[in-house]
């Protein structure tokens, strides 16, 4: 490893991690914990809620909690956690842009991410539409238990990716 | 030489940059069994998120040493500017077992303070 070349990469990367707002998140003794709590926070309401409804989409107590009203609650939350989660996660991404760049796991998050939001879309756009008539069912349709469990694998994906941009 | 500080700035700056994150979390990547003690200089420092590092001349080679977040630095005694180039200091620590040259340190001792880092 050389520890005496400056941040190399593409210039918008080294353009990034080289300004104020980058340099100020380094140097800061409590803004950068503060952003890392706010992402965390950020990701928690956003994962735990998604996992839950994942959970009821692919049956798990469902005729007792009805889907969309359970949505009502947990989809604001979500919601939520993303606008947290998102805004946060790029100031932390300016303070090593270079490095992240090319870390694997960075990669694999942001891919996981791709897949689950469109995921997320064909949930809204197909089976979702429909939710009131499957609302009480003790069984979701089969389109609803594909997207649960889909969404479940991909959302502890991109949470397991997160964690492992640190070790790679 | 009115551009000198700047310019070492600079260069103390790109070259605390280049400093990657990756691989200084967690103890997985040292080799605890393997303890050791460095004196030397401080050639540069960089007193950043997520955590402080600085390169020291020690033991005829130049050791790369991670040290823990500024918060925590502070919090123990250690603020920025209380290390500062070409001050000398004691660091024990493991090195890493990807880099014959990287050490991180458990605890530091500089101007005469010994700071737990862990």
């Amino acid at each position: 490893m050389d520890h005496d070349l400056g941040p190399a990469g593409p210039g918008w990367l080294v353009a990034l991690e080289t300004s104020g707002l980058g340099e100020s998140l380094r140097q800061s003794v409590w803004l950068y914990p503060l952003v890392e709590i706010t992402h965390i926070l950020g990701f928690a309401l956003l994962v735990g809620a998604i996992l839950a409804f994942d959970l009821r989409l692919i049956g798990i107590r469902a005729p007792l909690l009805p889907a969309d009203a359970l949505a009502r609650l947990l989809l604001p939350v979500a919601v939520t956690g993303f606008a947290l989660a998102v805004p946060t996660g790029f100031l932390l991404f300016t303070t090593e842009a270079t490095a992240l760049a090319r870390n694997p796991a960075f990669l694999a998050k942001l891919g996981l991410i791709v897949l689950a939001l469109l995921n997320i879309l064909a949930f809204h756009g197909l089976v979702g539409r429909r939710m009131a008539e499957w609302s009480l069912a003790d069984r979701p349709p089969p389109g609803a238990r594909f997207v649960g469990a889909a969404s479940l694998a991909l959302w502890v994906g991109v949470l397991a990716c997160g964690r492992l941009i640190a070790y790679l | 030489m009115t551009h000198a500080r700047p310019l070492a700035l600079a260069a103390l700056l790109s070259a605390s940059l280049a400093w990657p994150a990756a691989a200084h979390h967690g103890w997985g990547g040292y080799e605890s069994g393997q303890e050791m003690t460095l004196t030397g200089t401080v050639q540069q420092i960089a007193f950043n998120n997520p955590h402080a590092m600085l390169n020291l001349q020690a033991g005829g080679k130049v050791w790369h040493v991670v040290l823990a977040p500024p918060s925590r630095m502070s919090t123990r005694g250690l603020p920025a500017d209380s290390i500062k180039p070409g001050q000398t200091v004691t660091v024990v620590g493991y090195p890493a077992k990807s880099d014959p040259a990287e050490l991180r340190a458990e605890r530091i001792t500089a101007a005469d303070k010994t700071v737990e880092l862990r």
